[in-house]
């Protein structure tokens, strides 16, 4: 559709019609795209809110919710250590987006404000561990905690994770306070305030959008996290909620209808992110995003 | 304010300055050093010793020579490619297709750029369940449809089919990671200025020429950046491909990364684990090298 346009002042083809056609395009592709990104959702939802033996009636697959049941995630909460899955995923991935955070709008602030050689050096650093893959930081980890003895132990996935997180979020803080005019600053010092208390009472409240939209990358990191919990944490009672649902279908006693339960309720802080906090994340983006 | 006053709070400010430079820095470079380098040169280390958790003795780059002349290590870093380049280039024109669309401000814009969110920060296992499900040959729904249609004679198992498990994971690491370029070109195209297609519509421009040469242009930086980065990432990337396939089958997934893994974890060489990562270490050191000259990234920063 295309070549339509090609030397167009002379063109036998109208505006009008150039823009019909483009407009016929852009709502084929929404809809298409629409379709494909939700239908594997649709598909999740559907098996996980249906009894099994309804969901698979007469050996295919039951896409139209009629009756609804929760016989799954019942299940899922009474049969299996899912609970306490979730409550090690919560636990390193708060200490986890808290560490990243305080890191981030620490290293930002000083970064911004005070003048040293190496910089340039420094910028790189984060860049390059913010390309770097987690795999091959994981197998050093690993030999190292095993070495300390802090296998299977909430501190050194929350470090793990941290080390994946903090690059970016140093680096979009970093970019926050270039933002921040040092003007505001200023003015608190002349009118008496400490650096210290103008960094509570004026920095931080300026960049709070700024380090929302960092915490929400760093939590996003560790609750997706299936890498690092998996070389980190080899007990079954340390596993997170990725690492034990990810064992889930080489078990005979759990099917597709748990299965799907629990990646529902994985899904759900990502879909409270995504309702509610989307204009942070964007601004992350804005900066590059991470992986 | 008095001059003694107005010392002693010059006095106190050095020291508060003092006080802030080592609260910001302090945290950061002890990070970077327990997390980053130590792990790093470490694994350097351990890379030069055969057996470097046991009974450890030093062999030079022995270990580099077993891997390099291994019978496998050009399948992986060949899978590795193309599994980098399909997923990175598919879903850089998905991402750009949909930008472009977003950007027209078609009703219903913005609950697309909503929906565009979902697959970023949906977790990879959950991907991998869904699309695992959807080709699963006995329940999976595309087999069904496929089959009742007439398409397929029988189902096909994807994720286990010589040929296909390549391009099952190429879709759904597509379906993840699409919305990552989406995001970062939608930024872009909203940055640049109307005008200048208003412009060109007066003058009689085409639909085509104005995105040739306005649209275009302004996404030169953001294209190559994500050709760049999110190539190096899928090159490195190991969750979507372990949780699929564990590089199966016979290795027809298996890239360094999940290389890397069964070294460390089903075959405890660490030796040979840590001279691969290595060998990756060195190849990303290569491409951040490229990225740092030709994009200069840290003027955004340090200037």
């Amino acid at each position: 559709m295309f070549e339509f346009g090609e030397g167009a002042a002379g063109s036998y083809v109208s505006q009008a019609t150039q823009q019909r056609v483009k407009r016929t395009a852009v709502v084929l592709t929404a809809l298409l795209v629409a379709v494909f990104v939700t239908i594997p959702v649709y598909v999740m939802i559907a098996i996980a809110v249906q009894s099994p033996s309804s969901a698979f009636a007469g050996g295919s697959v039951q896409l139209f919710v009629d009756s609804l049941s929760f016989e799954n995630f019942r299940v899922l909460l009474t049969e299996t250590s899912t609970p306490r899955y979730f409550f090690n995923s919560i636990v390193v991935t708060a200490s986890s987006t808290f560490l990243s955070t305080v890191i981030a709008v620490a290293a930002g602030y000083g970064l911004t404000r005070f003048d040293f050689t190496g910089k340039t050096l420094m910028a790189r650093a984060v860049l390059f561990a913010y390309m770097f893959s987690p795999i091959v930081l994981a197998i050093p980890l690993y030999v190292i905690f095993y070495t300390l003895g802090l296998l299977n132990s909430y501190f050194a996935l929350t470090l793990a994770l941290t080390a994946i997180s903090a690059p970016f979020t140093i680096w979009l803080m970093w970019q926050y306070f270039q933002t921040v005019p040092i003007a505001l600053e200023e003015s608190a010092w002349v009118r008496g305030a400490s650096r210290t208390r103008t960094i509570w009472d004026v920095v931080l409240p300026v960049a709070r959008p700024g380090y929302i939209s960092a915490a929400i990358f760093s939590f996003a990191v560790s609750w997706n996290d299936f890498t690092m919990a998996r070389v980190v944490m080899s007990q079954d009672e340390m596993y997170t909620i990725t690492v034990g649902a990810s064992l889930f279908l080489d078990r005979v006693s759990i099917g597709w209808g748990e299965t799907m339960a629990a990646s529902l309720l994985i899904a759900i802080p990502p879909f409270c992110i995504a309702l509610f906090l989307q204009n942070y994340l964007l601004q992350g983006f804005n900066v590059g995003g991470l992986e | 304010m008095s001059a003694v006053t107005s010392v002693r709070h010059r006095v106190a400010d050095m020291d508060e300055r003092r006080f802030l430079l080592l609260a910001t820095f302090v945290p950061v470079a002890g990070f970077f050093a327990v997390v980053w380098l130590a792990p790093i040169l470490y694994a350097l280390g351990m890379s030069l010793f055969d057996n470097p958790t046991g009974a450890a003795s030093f062999v030079g780059v022995a270990n580099y020579a077993d891997i390099l002349t291994s019978v496998g290590f050009p399948k992986y870093l060949w899978n590795s490619v193309v599994y980098a380049v399909s997923s990175t280039v598919l879903s850089l024109l998905v991402g750009l297709g949909l930008a472009l669309v977003v950007n027209q401000q078609v009703r219903g814009g913005n609950a697309l750029r909503t929906l565009m969110i979902f697959p970023y920060l949906l977790p990879t296992l959950v991907v991998i369940f869904m699309w695992k499900f959807i080709l699963d040959p006995n329940l999976g729904v595309l087999n069904q449809y496929l089959v009742q249609w007439g398409v397929l004679e029988s189902p096909i198992a994807f994720f286990s089919t010589l040929q296909w498990a390549m391009p099952a994971v190429v879709v759904a690491s597509v379906w993840k990671f699409g919305s990552f370029a989406f995001f970062i070109l939608l930024a872009r195209l909203q940055a640049i200025d109307p005008n200048l297609y208003e412009r060109a519509r007066v003058e009689g421009a085409s639909t085509w020429q104005s995105f040739r040469d306005i649209t275009l242009p302004h996404l030169r930086g953001a294209i190559l950046i994500i050709l760049l980065v999110r190539g190096i990432w899928m090159f490195n990337k190991f969750d979507i491909i372990f949780l699929s396939t564990r590089g199966g089958p016979l290795e027809a997934t298996t890239t360094l990364p999940i290389r890397v893994y069964q070294l460390a974890f089903s075959e405890v060489n660490f030796g040979g684990a840590t001279a691969l990562a290595g060998i990756m270490f060195f190849l990303l050191a290569l491409v951040a090298v490229v990225y740092f000259r030709a994009f200069e990234p840290e003027k955004e920063v340090a200037n």
